[in-house]
């Protein structure tokens, strides 16, 4: 262009000036001093719906001119983002006019299932697409074998997904439908759970904290209210400090006071140490965990203390726990295990001592989703408990919610062979000795003549399905799937590509042609839910709920449908032409909470659905505490009902624990986990041990380190490996739109259009690898190649690389070659092994779990 | 006389890219291609010292409506395509321009090719190429099940997302062979709005106003933070100020 330019120049400005006339100018063009009218921008509304890019799922609004959305903003009542929407939110546009996207159902017509095989897809018409799923479903009931269906859902919307996860498979007979769930963070409610008797995402008062103490996650980027955080988190400096417990610099811990690059998985340790000295050094809440009875500090290093020398108030068994684990634990042996020197372990335990009931520590899943997750995830908590900051001005608050309503009963619509088959043993192995997965704590069932039973929850261990199915290849022959990716974001990926091509019939409800689609006998187009599906959606963050709308604001792309609603509403008439109708005859039933009118036909019946989830907020017949209402025109036009403001200290005394205390000793998880180990007839030791956690006795019911699980030693696969997420990640599914590679960078320590493996340069220097090289990283499970970052984010020893990228499907900007199903760098899935925090059930993906090795490809 | 500015506070910043990407959608910039990011607003970021205590600095950048701007001068169009308003935005006419990429060359803000993380202020729509080579692909990934970019374009608009607006000076999607850059979202502000990448933040990191009235919101915050610009040396006389430091360490 240089040679242009100059050639141009050449020309004198006024014959410039011509030119631009010749190419279309005007003569108004020469008007200097005069301008035009400034028109600004042509008419357009703004029209509220819900993100779900995240699981912030922030009240959004578009701005739609001429029928198409062109902007995003958050929801401008929105208490829970303050009116804004993250970055993440921007790209929606950009996924909603995705050319990738599937228009039309299409059917695969090359049976061969794999990797690099062409499914050569051929567009078909729903009816076509419809009967075939419901044909093969009824081969299922006439075999009597209905269990063989297995349902996985993806993302979903918070109301309208019982209609299908919650409904569907129960009244087909099925017992097999699986959340995504624990590929998420479950391990983390484990935490709050067994201390609180909390299993749920926490909440900040980050308008308020003195001291935020950010540890295994990134809230600046990712964990549950980023607009928020983002909001808040610059102000917190001109009140106290931030600090930032990460192994490698995240986007909170580059703006934080202090950053703590711990070793992967110790946390534990670093939580005891901290708990030493805030214990010895009298520095925790008196107000909140009482004192001792004459006044003497007891807690000195070492000594073991009588429990009766001590007064709780509303805590139960602080004593044990420091006798238990606490006493030895000091900031110098702490140091040895976390490689975080002794002084900073000091200076930063007072720090928060000195914030006090103001210092919210906010636990992720960093913590959490590792093989021995739920103990750190305790011992992070709990040190809120220690500080008292449990629901205090500037502390951590439990979940706020808005009032849904639920659909009526499916009991009666549940038939015979639907009762036996749904009983049948879950093909996630949840519940097996090895396998506790005991997240939610107790379910108690009280017969009719009142008497209790008490029994230990089992939740869902999503990525041990491929294993099942590998295992037991029979077990499963049909499976749908809605808005899921397993065969690209579960850990051990390659698991599900084995395990796929063994299921006979497998139709993937979906926006793109994803990894997991390629597997698929039919995929259907799902609408891309924030600019095309109607649905409820709650969520809350700032302490306050919220419930909000999901709507169209723009017509659905190509043949599109909601895969919830209106996509089962057809499924089920299919059904009931096939000779099954309860699936319709129980969505026929529902009825519009304000005309009592049924459903005739799917649109009304997306409606319908809708409004039962959410009458409570605006039919005016129950009194709102929150906002205040007029009927459902007016709750779609604004978009949100916001709860009111969290009370402090509202669960005081009345904790759902064994004790109504925050326990230290957890009485809850003894109770749960003795009443497991009961039903297989074993010890809580044994259990513990089969589940691969060492701690026996009485420290298994109290917060407590255990040391980091790693798959590959450490000879051979000398790296530990690092994964995070983006905040320009929406879940996998952002990766084919331009805007995320162009602005990639914002991931600190990341390079736009390109994915990087984030390396320490004094191990860069050993290994004769430079910035930019490509390289080839291989731990247990398999390998990767990526590009090679030098940067001083990661501790030496440490490599870090976000998650997200590596997809050899989805799209042709997400993947390098979609039709030979070449990898645009690499998928983190597929470096680390399936392993679990079995008590949870969760999938383990951080702690430091894998080993790898690095090599210039 | 006005003189619009912004003021960037780098404590509230976070780096998220928020910013950008509202302008990216407000403003209908194309994606990369041929070296040019068509990133009017953008980031420029920086690790310095070692592990244990990297500092790391994330910087929103933008045209800085220089008061002493290169990019005018350089201009060798008359009247000039690139010129200051009388609200001090540093304008650019789409129509008068020619595309000699004199005012690219002359910013010391701006490259005329960028790699990477680069960025620059001014970026170039090249002559006889279509606004976005990803909306003019003609290929469908599956065959008769998805369709393609330029189809996309062709049902809805191009860009699909487009916002539409009007302004004598500017088009909300370019032509080629010219320059864009930032323009304070002249559209927006002289409608009493205030531009994309302000309304976008969720820190509210940015403020924006007229800097000669002392009185001003941004003439405040730069007296009390002793706010900084970008490459002082360069004579330019920027109305982007920066205030306060990006990380506490």
């Amino acid at each position: 262009m240089k040679i242009k330019r100059r050639d141009f120049l050449k020309l004198s400005a006024a014959t410039g000036a011509a030119v631009a006339l010749t190419q279309g100018g005007s003569l108004n063009a020469f008007a200097q001093a005069k301008r035009g009218a400034i028109g600004g921008e042509k008419a357009g509304k703004w029209t509220p719906s819900t993100c779900q890019g995240c699981t912030a799922w922030c009240p959004v609004e578009f701005f739609v001119q001429d029928g198409r959305a062109t902007k995003v903003r958050g929801n401008q009542f929105s208490k829970a983002n303050n009116g804004y929407c993250c970055p993440r939110g921007h790209l929606m546009l950009q996924q909603t006019y995705d050319p990738d996207r599937v228009l039309t159902p299409m059917k695969r017509t090359n049976p061969a299932k794999g990797r690099g095989i062409d499914p050569k897809f051929v567009p078909i018409t729903w009816d076509e697409a419809l009967d075939t799923i419901a044909d093969k479903m009824m081969e299922l009931r006439k075999a009597g074998e209905p269990e063989k269906l297995l349902y996985m859902r993806g993302r979903y919307s918070p109301t309208s997904q019982a209609l299908l996860y919650g409904t569907m498979p129960k009244i087909f007979g099925t017992p097999n439908a699986m959340s995504h769930s624990a590929i998420c963070a479950e391990a983390e409610k484990m935490g709050p759970g067994y201390t609180q008797g909390y299993f749920g995402y926490r909440d900040y008062d980050m308008a308020k904290t003195k001291c935020l103490v950010v540890w295994g996650c990134d809230p600046l980027s990712s964990n549950r209210q980023v607009p928020n955080t983002i909001n808040k988190f610059g102000d917190i400096f001109d009140r106290g400090a931030v600090i930032a417990v990460d192994p490698r610099l995240s986007a909170s811990a580059a703006k934080a006071n202090e950053w703590l690059p711990i070793k992967p998985g110790t946390d534990g340790a670093l939580v005891a140490a901290i708990a030493h000295v805030l214990l010895t050094e009298g520095m925790w809440s008196k107000e909140f965990v009482g004192d001792f009875k004459d006044g003497k500090n007891l807690f000195k290093t070492g000594a073991t203390i009588d429990e009766a020398a001590f007064a709780e108030k509303e805590t139960h068994g602080i004593i044990k726990w420091w006798n238990l684990e606490l006493k030895d634990k000091t900031p110098a042996w702490a140091a040895k295990v976390t490689l975080i020197p002794e002084k900073q372990i000091v200076s930063v335990a007072r720090t928060m001592g000195k914030a006090g009931s103001a210092c919210a520590v906010y636990m992720g899943p960093g913590v959490a989703m590792t093989p021995r997750g739920t103990y750190a995830s305790m011992a992070v908590y709990a040190l809120n408990g220690i500080l008292g900051s449990i629901e205090t001005e500037g502390g951590v608050m439990q979940g706020s919610s808005a009032p849904t309503d639920k659909f009526p009963s499916i009991d009666k619509y549940i038939d015979d062979l639907a009762k036996k088959s749904g009983k049948t043993k879950k093909i996630d192995g949840r519940g097996a000795k090895d396998m506790p997965a005991i997240m939610g704590g107790m379910n108690k069932k009280k017969d009719k003549d009142g008497k209790e039973t008490v029994s230990a929850k089992a939740n869902v261990v999503t990525n041990n399905v491929a294993n099942g199915i590998l295992k037991d290849p029979g077990a499963i022959k049909v499976f749908i799937s809605t808005w899921s990716n397993f065969a690209f974001s579960c850990t051990g990926a390659q698991r599900w590509e084995k395990a796929l091509p063994m299921i006979p019939f497998f139709a993937h409800l979906v926006t793109n042609a994803s990894e997991m689609s390629q597997f698929a006998d039919i995929v259907l187009p799902a609408t891309f839910a924030p600019t095309e599906k109607l649905s409820i959606i709650t969520n809350m963050a700032n302490l306050h709920g919220h419930m909000s709308i999901q709507q169209p604001v723009v017509k659905p792309l190509g043949q599109a449908k909601p895969e919830e609603t209106e996509v089962m509403w057809l499924l089920a008439e299919k059904l009931k032409a096939k000779g099954f109708a309860n699936l319709f005859d129980y969505y026929a039933s529902l009825e519009d909470p304000e005309t009592k009118k049924k459903p005739s036909n799917a649109a009304e019946f997306i409606e319908i659905a809708a409004k039962i989830s959410s009458h409570k907020v605006w039919d005016g017949k129950d009194k709102m505490k929150g906002d205040q209402i007029s009927g459902w025109e007016n709750f779609k036009a604004r978009g949100i009902y916001n709860t009111e403001t969290y009370a402090y200290k509202k669960n005081w005394g009345k904790f759902k624990t064994e004790t109504k205390k925050f326990e230290f000793y957890s009485e809850t998880l003894k109770k749960t986990l003795g009443l497991f180990a009961e039903k297989h007839k074993t010890t809580v030791d044994d259990v513990l041990k089969s589940s691969g956690y060492e701690a026996q006795g009485e420290l298994a019911f109290v917060p407590h380190y255990e040391s980091p699980k790693r798959h590959g030693d450490e000879k051979e696969y000398p790296f530990t490996f690092i994964d995070h997420k983006s905040r320009l990640n929406r879940e996998g599914r952002s990766q084919n739109t331009v805007w995320y590679h162009e602005f990639k960078k914002v991931d600190v320590g990341d390079d736009s259009w390109d994915d990087v493996v984030k390396i320490n340069p004094v191990d860069g220097k050993e290994l004769g690898i430079k910035t930019g090289d490509k390289v080839m990283l291989t731990s247990t499970t398999g390998s990767i190649t990526c590009t090679a970052k030098l940067w001083e984010g990661v501790r030496p020893g440490t490599i870090a690389k976000c998650y997200g990228q590596g997809h050899w499907a989805y799209g042709r900007v997400a993947a390098k070659d979609y039709a030979k199903a070449i990898a645009n760098g690499g998928n983190n899935n597929e470096l680390m092994p399936d392993d679990y925090d079995r008590l949870s059930g969760a999938t383990a993906r951080n702690g430091g779990f894998t080993g790898v090795k690095i090599k210039k490809a | 006389m006005t003189q619009y500015a912004m003021v960037i506070d780098l404590q509230k910043c976070v780096g998220c890219g928020a910013c950008a990407l509202a302008c990216k959608a407000g403003n209908n910039t194309a994606g990369r291609n041929a070296g040019q990011t068509h990133n009017w607003a953008d980031f420029q970021l920086e690790t310095s010292g070692k592990f244990p205590k990297p500092k790391f600095t994330a910087r929103p950048v933008l045209c800085n409506h220089c008061s002493n701007a290169a990019c005018v001068e350089a201009c060798p169009v008359t009247p000039k395509a690139m010129f200051k308003t009388a609200d001090g935005i540093t304008m650019h006419n789409d129509e008068r321009c020619i595309g000699c990429r004199a005012c690219q060359e002359a910013c010391p803000y701006s490259k005329m090719e960028v790699k990477g993380n680069e960025y620059s202020v001014i970026s170039y729509n090249e002559d006889g190429k279509p606004y976005d080579p990803f909306y003019a692909d003609k290929t469908e990934m599956i065959k008769g099940c998805t369709t393609s970019g330029a189809d996309m374009a062709k049902s809805n608009d191009n860009p699909p997302h487009r916002t539409q607006y009007e302004h004598p000076d500017y088009q909300d999607v370019r032509r080629n062979n010219i320059t864009e850059k930032c323009i304070f979202c002249e559209h927006l502000v002289k409608n009493g709005e205030l531009p994309n990448c302000v309304v976008a933040c969720p820190a509210k990191a940015r403020t924006f106003g007229d800097i000669s009235n002392p009185g001003s919101e941004v003439a405040q915050l730069v007296k009390k933070y002793k706010g900084t610009v970008l490459k002082p040396e360069a004579g330019t006389k920027p109305n982007v100020y920066y205030i306060r430091e990006y990380a506490r360490k």
